[in-house]
């Protein structure tokens, strides 16, 4: 679906159509304010841009859970939950933050349900809950069921639901467009719009809006085992780069602990919250040793560093699809699950152990490694979802600019996320970045419709239309038909530019990226990375072009932009790793094995050309402590 | 063929590819003669795209029980980089890869070599209209996974193994694998597809009202819980020879959705949205051949839920 007609002037752009954007369009949408304005007859000009039709994107493939103190099942309260993000984050949790997730959670998995998600339910009707990893009762005591579920499938509830709730406000999309460009005015204080490619027929749009939200989503495919999908590559993260501004904490990845072996494809912790254990060679649940007491619901980076721990002591296993391989797997083993109870509460787990396996879980163990599987750093935005710049100890917002869900950062994961804490983000975040963005256009003295007048009488500072116009030189650069004789100026190289690929080069990307920074690193492992992408990569990168000289439907143009954009990300990842002096978290430096509170007790914000600076954590109520489970 | 013994295969994938012609600006012709649309034509009816259609064929050497996805990302990195097919989660989740093997409308994610890799003289594919030809007697096969390799020696082992793929029948297709689905997602569209409830909370018993959920139990969840795991991938669509056909047919895809929410104990739109699909080219011109349930990746019996579904209209 494209729009019947591009405007002049859009009130809001949204980039991206999961979990994220789709809140935010309805939070917008659904704001008294802009509903007001609508019966009016001022319907604001709204846009959902979006490089996949909105129901593959990814949030459709989360399974676990979405959590919320809603007390359901066991007594919960949200300052329980509030103390367990700050203390999952290992204390790099933006205090006030965290508090707004905790505290509106209930109502956020309340609205969700109202609006039609399929929720499992308790035997008296209510939403279902069920424990997840670093989720505690009474600051830690003992495990709480949290996480609201349907089934495995909660992501593709949800995702179905929002999309769904958008027919019916309306709202207008534009499918499997790839936005190339964020682009802001001259004063580079204010957005102006963004250059979005038409995948289907191929044309570049100069896209003007008053504002502009970013919710691309995460950034897996940084590395080659990951849990995310082949659209995870940072769009939005680089394009903020690329426009001048900052990322957040880029250096948080988190390694979900059990991908299936090779393929990555994740294995949901509801498997080890019904009761699966991991083990090692030795048949021994190992998780025991590491986390006394919370064992193999301990959080992600605490069970995916003991996997990894094992594995370098020599008892991982060998996946049994490749004997001969690397022992660089670990067992989980489900067959203490009955057997009923898994198909009913873990069916799609069950499905893809069975599919990508061949393994009956029910009967034998199955092999899993870390995958990577959430950025928790991203674009700083505030608690409103506006975008802003670290400088000078204060933060500058970008006018009109937002953002929300995997591709921010408003700092309620910090180092390390728990589970069923990205959903809520996603929704809570996105609603309030929607109604934030409602409350501008509606406190606005111009409309869209005013301004297009104004914008097209003043065509020589349309800073969108020049970046739109530089894209398209581009494009017809990448469909032209390589010519044999410009390119055989080096024909030994192992990457004749005849030959290499965007495909290939984001393989090869991904494998360096996993080689310096999964699950653990040092400054060696990061530099020789850095190394690879300043040099090799990026001159691959910069030969790129394609291999079909069609425009419509053309997939590679979109893949160079992509692992141009990847690239771009990888440098920041890899920039603010090395800044960071420490272990917290997610991120292990073997150099610096110990969390460093003095020094680091601060967010990281890296630009494009590479420099860090250093934000400090906003603590409220909750001091530093040692993180144990 | 078993799919964890190590031991590659050779296979080739003959894919039905198409490149669509760029558009023309609408350049105004100075002659009244110059050639027009047809006057009985519709304006806004989709036309088929024009340009060049091709056989493409595509060798590799993959483990058995490799999904059909990975050969062709395989065939992106390593042979072909314009070769065009959606894709995204990888694992029978995100619906994008809907194509036909075989002519047989699935998921190319889910689809494993080992499972419909057949010997060459195995005519059991599409012609360019998207039917197949009758199998001669002695293969004479109704589903394609008993026509595959499982046993392949039968047709003697020097004979290369094939997956021929095509885009989703039904659908235009908008390059190589790539099918316009917009009509199917028209189609859901329009029965209003969000649950309408009734807006009144929940009390407690001594009247006070919760701000909580509308209140479903489990046995009132499980009457469309599989429903609501639709996808909207499109195969049972592509399944469908009334659908595929080219009728009216609103298709099975829009019915599931429709009775999801019927079955939905929160929703009060239920008579509204019967009358919606009690139409000619609603549950009248489903012809029960339940084809659409062969294949559908999340395992829901389309043919019966609609058949349900029919019923439950007519009951009324």
């Amino acid at each position: 679906m494209s729009p019947k007609h591009v405007e002049q002037m859009y009130d809001a752009l949204i980039v991206g159509a999961g979990a994220a954007g789709l809140s935010a369009a309805l939070g917008l949408l659904r704001s008294e304010r802009i509903a007001a304005m609508t019966q009016a007859g001022h319907t604001p000009k709204i846009l959902v841009v979006s490089k996949l039709q909105p129901l593959r994107s990814h949030t459709g493939s989360a399974e676990g859970g979405i959590a919320a103190s809603l007390g359901n099942v066991s007594e919960d309260d949200w300052h329980w939950h509030y103390y367990d993000t700050v203390k999952g984050g290992d204390w790099l949790v933006d205090q006030d933050a965290a508090q707004l997730l905790a505290k509106e959670a209930p109502a956020t998995v309340i609205n969700l349900e109202r609006s039609g998600v399929a929720f499992s339910r308790t035997a008296d009707g209510h939403i279902a809950q069920r424990k997840f990893g670093g989720h505690t009762a009474r600051f830690g005591e003992q495990p709480v069921p949290r996480a609201a579920y349907a089934a495995d499938r909660i992501g593709h509830q949800i995702l179905h639901t929002l999309w769904q709730q958008c027919v019916a406000q309306g709202v207008e999309f534009a499918e499997e467009w790839y936005v190339t460009d964020l682009v802001l005015d001259e004063s580079h204080e204010q957005v102006a719009g963004v250059v979005a490619y038409d995948t289907h027929t191929g044309k570049v749009h100069a896209l003007h809006a008053r504002n502009v939200l970013l919710a691309t989503g995460g950034a897996g495919r940084l590395f080659h085992t990951t849990s995310n999908s082949w659209d995870l590559t940072g769009d939005g993260m680089a394009l903020t780069l690329e426009a001048g501004l900052q990322l957040e904490d880029s250096e948080f990845v988190q390694f979900h602990p059990t991908g299936l072996a090779h393929t990555g494809i994740l294995i949901s912790e509801a498997a080890r919250a019904e009761g699966g254990v991991l083990r090692n060679s030795d048949g021994e649940a190992f998780m025991q040793r590491y986390a006394p007491g919370h064992a193999d619901l301990a959080a992600r980076d605490v069970v995916s560093r003991s996997i990894m721990a094992e594995i370098d002591a020599g008892r991982g296993v060998a996946d049994p699809k490749d004997p001969q391989g690397p022992r660089d797997c670990i067992w989980l083993d489900m067959t203490g699950i009955e057997p009923d109870h898994m198909h009913a509460v873990l069916p799609q787990v069950v499905e893809t152990i069975e599919d990508y396996a061949g393994i009956d879980p029910t009967k034998d163990y199955v092999p899993v490694k870390p995958t990577a599987h959430y950025t928790m750093g991203g674009i700083p935005i505030t608690v409103d979802g506006e975008v802003y710049t670290w400088a000078d100890d204060e933060r500058h917002v970008i006018a009109g600019l937002y953002a929300a869900g995997e591709c921010s950062c408003v700092s309620v994961h910090g180092a390390n996320r728990l589970g069923g804490n990205s959903l809520l983000d996603a929704c809570l975040f996105g609603h309030r970045a929607g109604v934030a963005v409602g409350a501008r256009i509606a406190g606005s003295p111009d409309t869209a419709a005013q301004d297009a007048a104004t914008a097209t009488a003043d065509q020589s500072h349309d800073t969108v239309e020049a970046a739109a116009q530089a894209r398209r030189n581009e494009l017809s650069d990448l469909l032209k038909p390589n010519d044999p004789a410009a390119a055989d100026t080096d024909d030994t190289a192992s990457h004749h530019p005849e030959n290499d690929n965007a495909y290939r080069l984001l393989a090869d990307l991904g494998a360096a990226m996993e080689r310096a920074l999964a699950v653990r690193c040092n400054h060696d492992s990061i530099a020789e990375a850095l190394r690879l992408v300043d040099s090799d990569f990026t001159e691959r990168a910069r030969a790129l072009h394609a291999h079909s000289e069609s425009p419509a439907f053309n997939q590679e143009v979109t893949a160079i932009w992509e692992v141009r954009h990847l690239l771009e990300l990888a440098k920041a990842v890899l920039r603010a790793s090395d800044a960071r002096h420490e272990s917290r978290g997610s991120l292990k430096r073997t150099d610096y094995p110990n969390r460093d509170d003095k020094q680091y007790l601060a967010h990281s914000m890296v630009g494009g050309t590479g420099e860090v600076a250093w934000q400090p954590v906003h603590i409220l109520d909750m001091p530093p402590q040692a993180r144990a489970y | 063929m078993n799919g964890n013994d190590g031991t590659r295969v050779q296979v080739t994938l003959r894919v039905h590819r198409f490149t669509p012609r760029p558009e023309r600006e609408h350049t105004r012709s100075g002659s009244p003669f110059a050639k027009q649309g047809s006057p009985f034509g519709s304006g806004t009816a989709r036309r088929r795209p024009r340009g060049k259609q091709w056989v493409q064929d595509y060798a590799l050497t993959v483990l058995p029980d490799t999904t059909i996805l990975d050969c062709l990302l395989n065939i992106k990195r390593t042979q072909d980089p314009s070769l065009a097919f959606r894709y995204s989660c990888g694992h029978g989740m995100c619906g994008s890869d809907a194509v036909a093997v075989n002519g047989t409308p699935t998921l190319l994610c889910t689809a494993k070599v080992k499972d419909w890799a057949v010997r060459q003289h195995a005519q059991n594919t599409v012609d360019t209209d998207g039917f197949r030809k009758t199998a001669e007697a002695g293969t004479a096969t109704d589903t394609a996974d008993e026509a595959s390799g499982a046993n392949p020696s039968d047709a003697g082992d020097d004979a290369p193994l094939i997956v021929e793929l095509a885009a989703l029948p039904g659908f235009p297709v908008q390059r190589d694998l790539i099918a316009d689905i917009d009509p199917m997602l028209d189609q859901i569209k329009r029965l209003q597809p969000y649950l309408q409830a009734d807006g009144v909370l929940a009390t407690t018993k001594d009247g006070k009202i919760d701000v909580f959920e509308y209140l479903q139990r489990p046995e009132q969840l499980a009457a469309y819980e599989t429903l609501s795991n639709c996808i909207a991938c499109g195969v049972c669509e592509g399944s469908c020879p009334v659908f595929a056909g080219g009728e009216a047919f609103i298709g099975p895809a829009a019915l599931i959705t429709a009775s999801r929410f019927i079955n939905d104990s929160r929703d009060t739109a239920a008579d509204a949205r019967m009358d919606a699909i009690d139409t000619a080219d609603g549950i009248a011109a489903c012809q029960s051949v339940r084809a659409c349930s062969r294949h559908c990746p999340r395992g829901i019996d389309v043919g019966e839920e609609i058949w349900q579904l029919i019923a439950k209209v007519k009951e009324r």
